[in-house]
């Protein structure tokens, strides 16, 4: 189109908004959408999760995440493992939160079985849990800084994570997969020093997370990249199955520690930070406000703690829960656990079937991606947490 | 003491909220805390530890390398079902033992030929420790072992019996713990409860010849003869009249 041939600018007649009147060219120029593959490799993805865009210049138009690259048919291999094999295994799908995991397998065969657990055993599950929360939320704390070009928070949660690592190892013998669950209680009690050092862990990471509120909280760089981008409002997160930190921050206060109360939770005092807005800042929040009423609930753990047995007595050799099923909630890292498991009476589950908060955190991407600009979209992916072992399992 | 702490850093953190806030100075005060953090830090020894030449210091319990206490194995491959991916090889053969007292029948044992754990595999999960109902399998927390090539991550018998000098005891239980030794010694092989590992290591394993310290049982003549007449094979007419035998002098106690 030659300048000559562009439609000539009048001038508006006088008053308040006199002046030339400017017509944009480009807006019939012929465009075209363009398809982008993010990924099955991508830094902010915590794994392998592919997102195809179509953009519309700068502006997303659809986001399709493409999902099954870590597919390992955990539910069917489940059906060929006996139940202590299945802790084992369940370590491994969310690699972020290995003991939420195991926690749900061993509490939804103790409850098809009718077994009672200890009451030792069932605060030191909860201690644990709490600390693995602690654990999954430092590293999507860092990341998400790392994510948005902030070097520093990244190093200081594994540093954070290290300690904490430490401690794990220190009763459970592993810095990851932990499988330290069993049906019916714990493998080993806790080994002397356990708590000491875990009182002085409580007391340094809340001291440090100071620091991170300074660098990414306060932040004005990470204000303005975060706020306002991807709004999800709560109606939509229910509708998805949406759960966990990312539900919460659309400000529906839904958490099975709460609401369905687990091992000791109901004795415990805590609360459940909710968000406002439900964008990428108020999830990023409530995050990290999370970790402060995990820290809540170990310091209670910590007084609670009462003396006694792990295990209840002496178990089979061979657990063969009796025909019939059951589905458990738990409150894992990333949003709700559940389990549905279905036994024939056999030593193997006739059936496994697990409801992981990363599916449905995913499913929701393409709702908040839609219409957001290409640079925020780190923003909101990262926002979304999740683990791709546990989208796909 | 805590608590006056906590307040002074929430009146510091006050006071920078009010200078970062103002114009002007905000950026600077910015840039001189930034500063003050990096001078901090360098005057602190590093959090990093410079690995090779120094070792980390694992917690006893840390599943690093699986030791396999020769002696203890009784090749009952309890380790290599339970395995959830079966990494577990072993091998063995059966050995004739020469009979205790003359006429008895001579037992067989089995030997351990092949123990090997292929650590490409293993999932470190501790199942097979957990089952070993004698005592054979232990967690080392030794972890220098890894190599460029899959197929020398299989070890046999002699590296694993290696390893074995870096089992350490297993560490004291924390305050209101449940000791596990009294009844966890006893307990069933599935269920081994904290610790029971030293308490069952004192104690031998079972002796084999133990329970086959009253006189064998011999062959009753009348029974086998009887077994003979009606007709059954002479493997049966024995076994039938042994078991007479042991009735009679079970009677004869009593």
């Amino acid at each position: 189109m030659a300048v000559t041939e562009l439609p000539t600018a009048g001038m508006l007649p006088g008053g308040p908004g006199e002046g030339v009147q400017v017509v944009i060219a480009g807006e019939e120029l012929p465009t075209q959408e363009m398809t982008l593959s993010i990924g099955p490799q991508h830094p902010s993805t915590h794994g392998v999760l592919r997102v195809v865009l179509t953009l519309d210049g700068e502006r997303i138009d659809t986001a399709t995440p493409v999902i099954g690259y870590m597919h390992r048919a955990f539910d069917k291999l489940s059906e060929a493992r006996d139940y202590r094999q299945i802790i084992a295994l369940s370590n491994r799908h969310d690699w972020l939160s290995a003991f939420g995991n195991e926690l749900g397998v061993a509490l939804a065969t103790e409850r098809l079985m009718g077994i009672e657990v200890p009451e030792r055993a069932q605060w030191i599950r909860m201690l644990m849990a709490e600390w693995n929360r602690v654990l999954n939320h430092l590293m999507f704390l860092g990341s998400f800084g790392l994510e948005l070009g902030a070097m520093t928070p990244m190093f200081y949660a594994f540093r954070e994570r290290e300690d904490i690592q430490t401690l794990m190892e220190m009763a459970t013998g592993a810095r990851m997969h932990f499988t330290y669950c069993r049906v019916g209680g714990l493998k080993e009690d806790l080994p002397k020093g356990f708590l000491q050092y875990s009182e002085v862990l409580v007391k340094r990471i809340r001291h440090r997370l100071l620091d991170y509120e300074g660098l990414l909280l306060g932040n004005e760089i990470f204000k303005k990249r975060t706020v306002g981008i991807g709004v999800l409002p709560g109606e939509v997160a229910k509708s998805y199955g949406v759960t966990g930190p990312i539900l919460h921050a659309s400000g529906v206060a839904e958490d099975s520690r709460k609401t369905e109360p687990y091992l000791k939770y109901s004795e415990v005092d805590f609360d459940v930070p909710v968000g406002n807005h439900g964008d990428s800042f108020d999830r990023f929040n409530v995050l990290f406000h999370r970790i402060e009423q995990s820290l809540k609930i170990i310091e209670q753990v910590h007084a609670k703690l009462p003396a006694g047995p792990i295990m209840p007595g002496k178990m089979p050799k061979y657990l063969k829960p009796p025909e019939g099923w059951t589905y458990v909630r738990t409150e894992n890292s990333l949003g709700e656990t559940g389990y549905y498991l279905v036994s024939r009476g056999d030593t193997k589950p006739w059936r496994l079937k697990m409801r992981t908060p990363s599916f449905h955190n995913v499913s929701m991407i393409p709702y908040l991606l839609k219409g957001v600009l290409l640079p925020d979209l780190i923003a909101v992916l990262g926002s979304v947490f999740f683990v791709v072992g546990d989208v796909d399992r | 003491m805590a608590m006056t702490k906590e307040e002074r850093t929430a009146k510091l953190r006050e006071l920078e909220q009010k200078i970062a806030s103002k114009k002007g100075i905000g950026a600077l005060y910015g840039l001189v805390k930034g500063m003050s953090v990096t001078m901090r830090t360098m005057l602190k020894p590093a959090i990093t530890t410079q690995y090779p030449h120094v070792k980390p210091d694992l917690p006893e319990r840390t599943r690093g390398v699986i030791a396999l206490k020769e002696e203890n194995c009784t090749v009952c491959m309890l380790c290599s079902r339970e395995c959830p991916d079966w990494c577990i090889y072993i091998d063995s053969h059966k050995d004739v033992m020469p009979p205790k007292t003359p006429g008895a029948r001579a037992r067989t044992r089995n030997v351990l030929d092949r123990f090997a754990i292929d650590y490409a595999l293993c999932m470190y999960c501790g199942i097979c420790v957990d089952v070993c109902p004698f005592d054979a399998l232990f967690w080392s927390p030794h972890f220098e072992y890894s190599t460029d090539d899959l197929s020398t991550l299989t070890h046999e018998m002699d590296t694993l019996a290696k390893w074995m000098d870096f089992v350490p005891p297993p560490p004291p239980l924390e305050d209101g713990a449940e000791d596990p030794s009294q009844e966890g010694a006893a307990a069933d092989s599935a269920t081994p409860a904290a610790g029971t590992t030293e308490a069952a290591e004192t104690q031998a394993p079972p002796a084999r010849e133990e329970r086959h310290d009253e006189e064998p049982p011999q062959i009753d003549q009348e029974a086998y003869d009887a077994a003979i007449a009606q007709g059954k094979p002479d493997r049966e007419a024995r076994a039938l009249a042994k078991k007479a035998w042991i009735l009679k002098r079970r009677k004869a106690q009593s």
